[in-house]
């Protein structure tokens, strides 16, 4: 390789690299979004109410058995028919917009699974504890069961995390030009330089982010836990 | 022109359904042979092979940390760039045209699936007890067969939801294969709704037919998950 393909091979990074914070706020926005959804369906789950049970059971169905890809075009394309029955035009909306609004979707439902096991995780017996202090259901869940949950779903907070980063690398297919939209174009106009070379930049972009992400998961995991004592400990 | 049309939706969903064998037929032979590649791939890293071991790591921590689709424009690209380094070496001539759009996507999901299923298979060999090799040995059995014949079935049922947690993930991971030109359910669902701008009507087609597929598929793998672990002593 010699010293111009190097010299390529930057500044192909640096184009890409500047459509980082697109990806990123797509990501961001999503997850919360998605937790906040999440958190609704799995309260939904939890208590077993008959009829808005089913529902979240038929809705968690759907998003975990159809690939995001088929979502994404499916809000794309069929929410502005949706909307329009009810005379609402969303057809200016930034595209950005559908792109969060079909991985929240999306997210929703694997996050929601992974709170309600957290959730379990902790226990009947806590928020009886909880009750025999005279909190109220509210002040149970803030105080006591969150904290102890959001450590225990921690790790799979951070897979679906690393997923969703991942999952944004389809949004290019609606015409968003986050950081893979961006190799499409350069791929397109044709540099004079490998496409391969192109995509092994991006893939490595990919790969330090998750990386990242993993590294300040399983350090957050350790402060959180480190009150934790283990049973061998005992 | 209507929002959604009953008569295009039914009268062009025969197309979407040609297309299942495709799906199938990926997520399917990926899954097999990941599951080969996967199992050397773990035992690699149990076995703590040296170099081996190393480039184990560094190879599924990059296929876990990359999109899938990035990962299917890299084989895309990278395969013709390969071959022209080696014709220019070796004076052969392969050519990247030659091979079929569906070897591409085998190879890519393969190499994909074996990541994740190495993971999961080295969780199952972690998970049985040390004393069982031990016990294998004392009969008599080579490595290789106390792990066949020992270590290896109890292994499975371990791994088996996680398992089949992949291959759904592999289902609709296929929804990617237009990357490399694979014509699947997907594909069709574009060309076909481009045809007529209906996109609804195929994409929700298409979305129905992955859902029915991989309903089919949770309900195959729980059966499975119960027989497999019939013979399992109840806890009283």
């Amino acid at each position: 390789m010699n010293g111009s393909t190097i010299d390529n091979l930057m500044e192909i990074f640096v184009k890409i690299s500047q459509k980082l914070p697109i990806t990123l706020t797509i990501m961001v926005l999503s997850l919360f979004c998605g937790l906040g959804l999440g958190l609704v369906i799995a309260i939904i789950r939890i208590r077993k109410r008959p009829v808005s049970y089913a529902i979240a059971t038929f809705y968690l169905s759907i998003m975990r058995c159809t690939p995001a890809l088929v979502q994404l075009f499916l809000i794309f394309f069929g929410l502005p028919h949706l909307l329009m029955l009810f005379n609402i035009d969303i057809n200016s909306w930034n595209k950005v917009t559908f792109v969060v609004i079909a991985f929240s979707l999306h997210m929703a439902a694997s996050l929601s699974e992974v709170i309600r096991s957290a959730y379990l995780t902790v226990g009947n017996s806590q928020l009886e504890a909880a009750y025999s202090v005279g909190m109220s259901y509210f002040q149970a869940i803030k105080k006591i069961i969150l904290p102890q949950a959001f450590a225990i779903a921690l790790p799979n907070l951070g897979n679906d995390c690393i997923m969703l980063l991942k999952d944004t690398s389809l949004a290019f297919t609606i015409g968003i030009v986050d950081i893979m939209g961006e190799v499409r174009i350069i791929v397109g106009n044709n540099y004079g330089i490998n496409e391969f070379q192109v995509y092994m930049v991006i893939s490595l972009i990919y790969w330090v982010i998750s990386i990242a992400i993993e590294k300040g998961v399983s350090y957050l995991d350790k402060r959180l836990n480190r009150s934790h004592v283990s049973i061998s400990k005992c | 022109m209507s929002i959604f049309s009953w008569d295009f939706a039914i009268s062009r969903f025969p197309d979407l359904l040609k297309a299942v064998p495709v799906t199938l037929l990926i997520a399917v032979v990926s899954m097999l042979l990941g599951l080969v590649l996967g199992l050397l791939i773990a035992l690699c890293r149990i076995y703590k092979v040296p170099v081996l071991s190393k480039f184990a790591v560094l190879y599924v921590s990059f296929i876990r940390g990359t999109p899938m689709l990035v990962q299917l424009y890299v084989l895309l690209y990278g395969v013709p760039a390969l071959f022209e380094v080696l014709n220019n070496k070796w004076g052969w001539s392969l050519s990247a045209d030659r091979i079929s759009p569906i070897i591409f996507a085998l190879t890519a999901y393969t190499i994909n699936s074996a990541a994740y299923q190495s993971e999961v298979v080295r969780g199952a060999l972690n998970a049985i007890d040390m004393s069982q090799m031990e016990a294998a040995y004392s009969v008599g059995m080579t490595t290789t067969q106390s792990i066949i014949r020992i270590i290896l079935p109890q292994a499975l049922v371990v791994a088996v939801p996680n398992l089949a947690n992949i291959f759904i993930g592999l289902i609709k991971g296929t929804s990617l294969a237009f990357a490399v030109k694979v014509i699947d359910i997907m594909a069709v669902a574009k060309i076909v709704s481009a045809e007529g701008y209906r996109f609804m009507e195929m994409y929700l087609g298409a979305a129905l037919i992955y859902w029915i597929i991989c309903f089919a598929l949770e309900k195959l793998f729980a059966v499975m998950e119960k027989r497999l672990r019939r013979y399992e002593s109840k806890m009283v």
